[in-house]
Parts: C-alpha cells; structure tokens; sequence
C-alpha cells in the first residue's frame, strides 16, 4: 500500500469489482486469482470468454494460465525488471499516453532514464521472458484503452515489494489506464477486511483515514476528540517488535487476530522473541498456535456472533449482521477493547457498533458519509464517501490524484535477497491454496476443506523430482538455511523448474521454518516468496 | 377445488402457522428471495424462482444424526410438522425424485422422518419465471401433476386451490377457503395450464445432449474445457433440488460430541478421492462430466416419477454458476461444438 500512497497518494484498489466485466485486457502479475480471489477470477475467465485478453505473469501455470494471450513464467524476483521492459518498449515506440503523462503526472524524466536501460534484450537475461513476449505485452497493454493491472500478494511479498507496487503504478500512469472505469492499479486484498484495518488506522504511522501520526494538525483533532495527549512518532512494525522482543527491549504484546507464530518468517526466531517478552496477551477466536503462548487469551465472537462492518478489496464498507449470540465467554472485539480500555483506566462509552462507526463518521474525511443508516439501505459505500449526500466512489483518482500530480517513482532491479548456489539450489516460493486460508485457525476445523487439503504438500517440477529421485506422494525433507520441514510432493509442471511452491496452511509443516526473515524497507513485509532450499528424498 | 382471495393468503398462513413451522417465499434485503420462517412483514406472493431448491427442509445444509454425551450415545433424528407454501412445480417434482431416491434400499431415516411431516403447497407457474427455466422441456413444470398436498393456481384476484391429499384437505377447510364447483373452473385452470406451458420454451439442446450422452458421442476433451473455467464453488450442487450426496463428520468438544452430516459435492477433488491418494475422477472437467451424466443419464428410471430426467429444469445451476457452466449453457456448447 505504501507504493501506491507514493504514487498516487491512495493506497487502495483504484477500481472497482464490477469493472472487470467490461474491461478489455487484464494483466495479471502476482495473482493466483481463481485460487484467492475466486469471484473476481471467475469474473477475468468470463471476460476473456467475451473477447477481452488476458497478459498473465506468473511462473506458475495456474488456472488463469490457459486463458491467457500471453503467460510470461519470469523469474521469481524479478517483477522489476520486467516491468521496466515493458515500459522501455511503450516508450521507445510511443506507445505511451503523452497528454496524461504532461497534464496528470511529474517525474517522467526520471522514468525514462531509468527504464531506458531494460531493453527487453537486458530484461530477457534477467528474467529468462522471451524479448519478443515483452514487446508483444508491452503493445497489447499500452494499446487497449481498458486495460486493469490486477495484484496481489505476488508483486506485494518481496524485500522489493514497495518497488514492485510503484513499478505497476508506473505503467498504469505512463498509459493512462488510470482514473477511468475499468482500468488502474487493483491490488487484490488477502483478507476480508485488511482493507478495513488499515482504513481505522491499524498502521504504525496513520489514525484512520490514513491520516498522519506525524501532522500537528491530525493529531489535534484526535486529541480533541479522545481528551488525551497523543504521541507524534511514528510506531513500532510488527517486524521491529519481534526484533526488539528478541532484544527484550520490548515487554508485552497484545496480538489481536494474527498468528505470528505460523504467519511471520523465519519461526524459529519468532518463537524467541514471543518466549522473551513479560507478558502476551492474545485475542482471537481460535487458540491458534500463538495464543497457546499467551499469559493471558481473551476469547473473541466470531464473524457471525457480532455486528459490524467490513472493507472489501474495493474499498467497500458493508454491513454485517450477527446469526447468533457469541458462544462461551467469547465477546465482539470492540466489547473486549473497550472492557480493557475501562480497566486501564479510560472508560470507552459506547452503547453500540453505530456509536462507534458515528465517530469515525466524525474524524475520517474519507468515511464522513458511511454511517449505519445509509448502510442498511443498500449493499454497502465505497469510499471516499466524504458526506451523506455521496454515493460513494467505484473508481478513483478521476480528474486528478488523491495526491495532485501522479509521481512517476522508476525503480532500479534488484534480486532475490538469497539465491539459490551449490547447496540450496532450489528457490521456494510460498502462497495459497485455494482450500485453506492462511494459518489455517479457521479452514483447518472445517470438516470438507480439511478433507479436499488435508496435508502438508510441495510443488516440484518432474525434471527435479527425477534428478532428485522423488516420486509423487513421497515424503521429501525441505530444507533451508533456518530450519526444515516434511511434506507430501507433488510432482507437477504447475512450478517451473528449479522452484518449489509450498502453503503457510499446516502447522505439522510450517512453511515460515524456512522463509528468509528480510523485509521491504518501507512496507517491512517479509520475503515470502523466495528464499532458496535443499530437498531430499525422506527414506 | 377451494378459491382464496389473495388479500386473505396471509392470514391463512397465519393460521397454518399456528399448528406448523410454515416456510414461505420471504424478501431479503439486497433483493433475495428464499423460502424463510413465516415472518411479520417480509413474506411475499410476488416472486420468482427462489433463489435456492427447497430442499434444506427436508435435508439440511448441515445437521446433527448423532449425539455422545455423559458416556452415552444416541441417534438424532430430528423433524417438526411444516408447511413448504408456495414451491415451484419443478421443486415438487425434485422432492418426489430425491424422495424416491432416498428411500430405496436402506431408507435414509433423517430425511423420511421430516419428508412425512411435510405438507407441500405448490405455486403453480404462469410462464417463466426468469430466462432459464426450461421444466417443459424435463416434463416437470410448470404445474405439479403429482406429489402435492396443495397447489395454488394465479387467477388474478384470487388462487385457484386444487387439493391434492387429505392432509391438504384439511388445511383448506377453514373460512378463509371458499368452495367452487370443478366444473366452473376447470376450463379456466385448462387455460392457465395451456398458457402456462406453452410460454415456457422447450430446450432443445438438453434432449439432444442426453441423447449424446447416451451414445458417449460426447469427448472428454470437451469436458476438460468446461473443467478448466470452474471454480469447484459447489454453488451449481447446493442450489439443485436432485442434489443429495453429504459428508459425515464428527465434532468432538472434550467427553461430548456430535456426528454431523452435511451438504458435498462430486465437484470437489476430495469426494472421489481414494486412500491411496488415487482419485478415480481425478480432473475437473471429468467431475463435471460426472454430475451432469447423473442429471440426463445415470439414474434409475423407478426415481424419475414422471420427469424425464433427475434435472427438473428450473434453471438455478444456469443462475448462480459465476463462469457460465450451468446445465443449459453445457447443453448449448456441446451441440454448437457438434453441429
């Protein structure tokens, strides 16, 4: 989110779902979107049946891979480059968009020296993409007026994620497939209601609305509202916490709804730092892997035992309503929140969800019109929805950026932080499954999915597994410079050679024992998706 | 024959609901309409085809067969009086069939015990109710011929209400039913049923895909391409009223704990799969191939009960199918691929 905050100064989906069914191209890089986002892929597949195409980069042949025009299997890591290829051959044939790039858009120069130097000849040796298939995508996108760049967690899950996601904007910008229906820059958010968590502000540097910790002038206004002193630095990543744990700089952790303990990289480590702090607390409705950690575990309700809203991937807020009273002595976050906040010594008084959603109303220009009673009458709003009156917006940066001008910010290539060599000399990159979500708290307790993904399985290319003497189904030993696990091969083309795919799904096999703990320098997200390893055959 | 006024339909619901757990076409928010408890408001006379089969009232999404608790076990058989008001010829047509299915060689006691407390009242159709009806075609619509207790015919003003069983009888023998003479509306229903059916375009294509199928004219090539679209969302299974096969699974909670059955589907991976890892059906375009051969060609002729087919044509698979691989548009592309 932070490369497209840079870029054009909103980090959401620009778009809207509804949009893929008119749109005329798609380019899909880092998205298994039949897998994770199946209503939106099924949207791409019915789309591209109508005629529009379909440019995927993935070095997976996934569902989406038969519908496409063109599938480019790059080199894991190198988004950059190929991007960069791309937008060398849009500018050097003038394919790009020179009235939105003068009126809409500054920094072009700096672009163009940068990318001037990744002709597709440099990036065909960086990303092993035939130099033709990069020209031909190259004229395919910039030549389609409804063309929509679709991500996720692909482009996002590098040490370069940030430079990754401005690569996209860049193109976008350079086109100018942005700002109109049915084109942008649409990140694929991973959970139900990421996107809301990071609207109220569940970031280290922002209240809600994304506004900053840093301005004198948000923080009056939330002072204001809240009757406190608030801080003006900047807070803690998750990343930096785990670091100043293991140093025992930091004492006590609340974790709400996460498990880091099978979500973070590099497990071995994370287990150090949780086992090094005073005092954890953990919220959540399952006792996932970290809760049974925990000093203390607050049991929180369920989707379907509170009310409250979520933010879709589409910036829409919509309402939920509860089928059952919370089971036990589960409690609605908020009830809990505000349970802790009195006995800390701040009463937290409201009456209701609509209370609370009546304040954000109040403090967050872009939430100002979603309020309950607007909310009841239809399927949800999408921000920015800065009144009553407004109908909320389905597409952004219209007549101009969040931001004012977009900025072009060109990227450099850089690699995989660790290749592979003589002894790890396979690169596992790690996702999905369409079955499970994520740690698997929730699908892993669900009698059908636990029976469709019942085991711990690795992806490896036949010509691998024929080297490595494996057969499908073996027990294979996958191991990394961290640690190392056991897992059922399957023996398929889906990966190309030299690369393994595993899930973070099952515990009896965590994937993140071998994930390399390096992070982008802005989002700190983890490399997940590259990191190198050994397999063996297990007797 | 009875007539009731339709200003009056609710109160008798009412009254029904007094002895019986009535489901009946409810509105929801978003524009949804499934069969729902009788409620205050949102109850409805004017509407479609439900979005789901009504088959949940006699076999449950998911529901509890078995119980162990304090050192004990013991079977749950579970059912409760109801009334299914105002389903479509073809979902009547779908419980016979299921009905029928369920009871051959061990009858399933779950879905008897609440299949023979359940009064069907059916709405008989005046033509289609969306583009994807197609029931003249699997000789299941659109009105009941059989199975009914109840069937409701449109005349403007008032229903037309045809009794169908004793049970039925009794239901209508309140004052909200007015008694008519057979012979004053039976050209008037004669006329419903022929403009009813003739409004309702017969689908040429399924027939002739059965046929296909019958040959096995039919590569599976071809349903490789339709494999390679779907997203395995189960939701073309979940809406069909034929649709019957579950999963059985155990819940534990410490000393106590529940066997459960549940709504499955043969187009997950996971319902052929063997021990071995083996899986008998191990794509997804012959997975589909499978289902739709037990729609339009493996099933016993004792189940049909007067369809041609386990498909009832109402269409929903068509509906809810988000990469357009329902049963009509397969039948379409098969015979457009061999023409």
């Amino acid at each position: 989110m932070a490369g497209l905050a840079a870029t054009f100064g909103s980090g959401a989906m620009t778009n809207s779902i509804p949009d893929f069914d008119e749109a005329k191209l798609f380019f899909v890089i880092g998205s298994n979107t039949t897998a994770q986002h199946p209503l939106i892929g099924s949207r791409i597949i019915k789309a591209v049946q109508k005629g529009a195409r379909l440019i995927l980069a993935d070095p997976r042949q996934i569902q989406l891979a038969p519908f496409a025009a063109i599938h480019l299997r790059h080199n894991i890591g190198t988004d950059v480059a190929l991007l960069n290829g791309i937008m060398n051959v849009i500018i050097s044939e003038g394919l790009y968009d020179k009235g939105f790039v003068e009126e809409r858009t500054e920094g072009f120069g700096a672009l163009r020296s940068v990318v001037e130097k990744y002709t597709p000849k440099v990036v065909e040796a960086i990303s092993g993409i035939d130099a033709g298939q990069i020209e031909e995508a190259a004229r395919m996108y910039a030549t389609t007026k409804k063309a929509m760049i679709v991500y996720a967690m692909g482009i996002t899950q590098h040490a370069t994620g940030t430079d990754n996601v401005k690569s996209c904007a860049n193109l976008a910008m350079l086109t100018g497939h942005v700002g109109k229906p049915s084109t942008g820059v649409n990140p694929l958010r991973g959970q139900n209601n990421v996107q809301g968590a990071c609207d109220m502000g569940a970031l280290p540097n922002v209240f809600s609305g994304y506004q900053k910790v840093t301005d004198a002038n948000v923080r009056e206004k939330f002072e204001d509202a809240w009757g406190v002193d608030l801080d003006d630095k900047v807070g803690m990543t998750m990343i930096d916490m785990m670091e100043a744990a293991q140093k025992g700089e930091l004492k006590a952790l609340y974790v709400m709804g996460e498990n880091p303990m099978m979500s973070d990289p590099d497990t071995t480590h994370v287990e150090i730092a949780l086992s090094n702090l005073d005092f954890l607390v953990v919220q959540d409705i399952f006792l996932s892997e970290t809760a049974r950690m925990a000093d203390v575990v607050l049991p929180a309700a369920s989707f379907a035992e509170k009310d409250g809203t979520y933010t879709n991937t589409e910036r829409r807020v919509q309402l939920s309503k509860k089928a059952i009273n919370p089971l036990g002595s589960a409690r609605a976050d908020w009830e809990i929140i505000c349970e802790v906040s009195r006995l800390a010594g701040y009463p937290m008084n409201y009456a209701c969800q609509s209370e609370i959603m009546h304040e954000i109303n109040m403090l967050t220009p872009s939430y100002g019109g979603i309020t309950y009673t607007r909310l009841e009458e239809r399927p949800g709003l999408q921000w920015p929805c800065p009144d009553e009156e407004h109908p909320g917006t389905p597409y952004l940066h219209k007549d101009k950026f969040a931001k004012g001008l977009g900025t072009f910010m060109p990227c450099e290539f850089k690699p995989l932080i660790e290749v592979p060599d003589d002894e790890y000399d396979l690169l596992l990159t790690t996702g999905r499954i369409y079955h499970h979500y994520h740690t698997g708290t929730m699908t892993r307790r669900i009698s059908i999915l636990e029976r469709e993904a019942p085991k711990p399985f690795i992806e490896i290319n036949p010509l691998d597994a024929k080297r490595i003497g494996i057969r499908q189904n073996d027990l294979i030993e996958v191991t990394s410079r961290r640690g190392s696990i056991k897992a059922m091969a399957e023996v398929t083309p889906r990966v190309p050679p030299k690369v393994v795919f595993g899930t973070f799904h099952f515990h009896e096999a965590s994937i993140n024992l071998l994930t390399n703990p390096v992070y982008d320098p802005v989002a700190k997200i983890p490399e997940y998706k590259g990191c190198a390893v050994k397999i063996r055959r297990c007797a | 024959m009875k007539s009731i006024d339709k200003k009056d339909v609710l109160a008798a619901l009412k009254t029904w609901a007094t002895k019986y757990h009535v489901l009946c076409p409810v509105n929801k928010t978003n524009g949804d309409c499934i069969f729902d408890c009788l409620g205050e408001d949102k109850v409805t006379l004017d509407y479609g085809k439900p979005s789901l089969a009504p088959k949940s009232a006699l076999f449950p999404q998911s529901e509890i067969i078995f119980e162990v608790k304090d050192d004990q076990y013991h079977e749950v058989i579970s059912s409760q009086n109801t009334i299914l008001f105002g389903i479509r010829a073809c979902d009547m047509m779908g419980i016979l069939q299921s009905s029928s299915f369920m009871a051959r060689d061990n009858s399933d006691v779950y879905y008897r015990a609440k299949a023979d407390v359940t009064i069907k009242v059916v709405m008989a159709c005046k033509g289609p109710q969306n583009e994807t009806c197609f029931c003249t075609t699997t000789d299941s619509g659109p009105f009941a011929t059989d199975g009914f207790d109840l069937q409701f015919f449109d005349m403007g003003e008032r229903f037309l209400v045809e009794i169908g069983s004793k049970k039925g009888k009794e239901l209508v023998s309140g004052d909200l039913f007015i008694d008519v003479k057979d012979e004053e509306v039976k050209e008037g229903i004669a006329a419903f049923k022929e403009k009813a059916a003739q409004s309702i375009p017969r689908v040429n294509e399924i027939e002739k895909v059965a046929g296909m199928m019958k040959n096995g004219a039919i590569d599976d090539e071809k349903w490789e391409e339709f494999g390679k679209k779907c997203i395995a969302c189960g939701g073309c299974v979940f809406v069909c009223p034929t649709c019957t096969c579950f999963n059985v699974y155990d819940l534990a909670m410490g000393d106590s704990g529940v066997r459960i059955r549940g709504w499955d589907t043969c187009l997950y991976g996971g319902f052929t799969r063997e021990a071995s890892m083996h899986n008998p059906r191990p794509t997804q375009g012959l997975r589909l191939k499978r289902r739709y051969e037990h729609k339009l060609k493996d099933y016993n002729e004792k189940d049909l009960l007067g369809g041609l087919f386990t498909c009832v044509g109402c269409g929903r698979c068509s509906d809810v199918c988000p990469v357009g691989i329902g049963i009509l548009d397969v039948a379409k592309a098969i015979i457009e691929d061999y023409k």
